[in-house]
């Protein structure tokens, strides 16, 4: 990391890159969106054949509960990683567990897992404002991707090899599982591992990316950049590579832009803009093509 | 050679409600079996039941020739969202190959996927999304998805559903084939003359199994309305009436 800085300083004082590459936080911020852009990106795609957009914001929201709990277990407030990372993975694994094993309807169940954590979260939140500034949790809530430490960058590098290793050989059973799992089940897949997994996987991916993006604003980015490129694209191969595009360029875009136009904006605001101009392109572009 | 399939005293009900009650019977290896029976007779259930895809009571026993082979499934629908751009191709290689559908450059898979869609008529169809397919042409799909890896069993929930007079017979000479290749095959289905022209073994479901036999001996006019009731106690009482 420390050469790729020095590299990025050097060619800001040659006048090849902005001003802005001459931070060392800028190029930090850089390497995170292009490690969990794609991934974003590429797991989006899955959320939306398995229609758990719904699911994926709860995530993102229980991570404030997560914070909370670690905060107050003693966790530094400014990266409360253990905390953050049981909470939404019991969360995310006990949500499913119920799920299997009642006939409640799925999104009622999300919903009032959500209403659970938030809740929580907010009780809880009361009792952290005493030992940190309450301040601080707007980099949880709306992403500080100029706050990213070294340790940060190894613990996404890490998240997202491991996510990625993962998908490249469960992607194809994964989907088979969701479009029919009846056919999945015969030729010996074990749907109900796959379901877990991607849930895992979701789970690892939001908890990795609350720190660029924030916790309100993660299963946005799940989103929007697959459905942008839902509208786009003819075939399933096509779908996850431009969605995986489009994320990373809202990534880059949104880190990029407030920096060189000096807006005060907080990174996952910026971000979330920049895939939703993208989705209102490709929308309008559709429209006016069906014409 | 397809397995030979024994069924004994195979019972399955939902809560309160009996769906099958001590179905026995031996489903012979290489033959063709269609299932058939009244709506709610538990057709569907039998067959799940068989794949081991709903819990049941009894015992089902598979007697492979050698190995346990391959099986084939073609459900009764399969659900594709519109919007989603799954194709043809993708939902066949999904099937056939673990390289993810993103990462796939491989010509051999793409090459084969084409050949079983070939099979049955679709190959035209490949770069068609799933969705925007009749239900008959998703049907042929499904059919294409089930011949993949050359089974030796094929279970078939209502392939025709949906499909044209031609797909009908490409099915039926399909079937045929798979049949001289000594494959086990077994069929829910409900169009009596299209199961006459199969030359099968039929089994009459309806909660119990009512008959078994060729089926020119057990699809004669005068069975078929009792076999067919649509009520269970009249068919109950019309077998104890018999008996």
């Amino acid at each position: 990391m420390d050469t790729l800085r020095l590299l990025a300083n050097q060619g800001a004082e040659a006048g090849w890159l902005s001003e802005s590459f001459s931070y060392a936080f800028m190029v930090n911020a850089l390497v995170a969106a292009l490690l969990v852009g794609p991934l974003l990106g590429g797991l989006g795609t899955l959320v939306i054949a398995k229609r758990l957009a719904f699911f994926s914001e709860a995530v993102g929201h229980a991570a404030l509960t997560g914070i909370a709990i670690g905060v107050l277990l003693g966790e530094p407030p400014e990266n409360p990683i253990i905390g953050l990372f049981c909470f939404c993975m019991i969360f995310a694994l006990l949500l499913h567990f119920v799920r299997n094993r009642t006939a409640v309807p799925y999104d009622t169940l999300v919903g009032v897992f959500l209403a659970v954590a938030l809740a929580g979260g907010a009780a809880l939140l009361m009792y952290v404002a005493r030992k940190i500034n309450i301040h601080m949790l707007e980099n949880v809530l709306f992403g500080s991707i100029l706050t990213i430490t070294d340790f940060d960058l190894l613990v996404l590098g890490l998240s997202c090899l491991l996510i990625i290793v993962g998908l490249m050989f469960t992607f194809n059973r994964i989907l088979l599982a969701s479009i029919s799992p009846d056919i999945a089940k015969v030729r010996g897949y074990n749907t109900h591992f796959y379901d877990y997994l991607f849930v895992m996987m979701i789970t690892l991916v939001t908890i990795a990316a609350v720190k660029i993006v924030g916790a309100v604003l993660v299963g946005a980015l799940l989103l929007i950049p697959g459905a942008t490129a839902r509208l786009m694209t003819k075939s399933m191969g096509s779908f996850v590579l431009l969605s995986s595009l489009l994320a990373t360029l809202s990534c880059i875009i949104g880190t990029l832009l407030p920096m060189e136009l000096k807006l005060p904006i907080p990174s996952g605001a910026s971000i979330i803009l920049v895939a939703a101009s993208f989705f209102l392109i490709a929308t309008v572009t559709r429209i006016v093509g069906r014409k | 050679m397809g397995p030979t399939i024994i069924l004994n005293d195979v019972s399955l009900r939902y809560e309160n409600n009996i769906i099958l009650e001590k179905i026995t019977a031996t489903l012979e290896a290489g033959q063709c079996h269609v299932v058939m029976g009244p709506n709610g007779g538990g057709k569907t259930s039998l067959l799940r039941s068989i794949l081991g895809l709903t819990p049941f009571k009894g015992d089902i026993e598979f007697q492979w020739q050698q190995c346990k082979g391959k099986i084939g499934y073609v459900p009764q629908k399969a659900t594709f969202e519109p919007s989603l751009p799954l194709t043809v191709l993708d939902f066949i290689l999904l099937n056939q190959s673990r390289s993810p559908l993103f990462f796939n450059f491989n010509k051999k898979h793409k090459l084969k996927a084409l050949q079983q869609l070939a099979r049955v008529g679709m190959e035209k169809r490949a770069m068609f999304r799933m969705g925007q397919l009749s239900g008959g042409e998703q049907q042929r799909v499904l059919f294409a998805q089930a011949l993949l890896d050359d089974p030796d069993l094929l279970i078939l929930d209502e392939p025709t559903n949906g499909m044209d007079d031609q797909g009908v017979r490409y099915f039926e000479s399909l079937i045929n084939d798979l049949v001289k290749e000594k494959k086990t095959i077994l069929i829910v289905h409900h169009d009596i003359s299209a199961v006459r022209r199969l030359q099968a073994t039929v089994h009459v479901v309806n909660g119990i199994l009512l008959e078994s036999g060729q089926a020119e001996d057990v699809l004669k006019p005068s069975k078929i309305e009792r076999l067919f009731n649509h009520y269970r106690h009249h068919s109950s009482q019309q077998k104890s009436g018999d008996a």
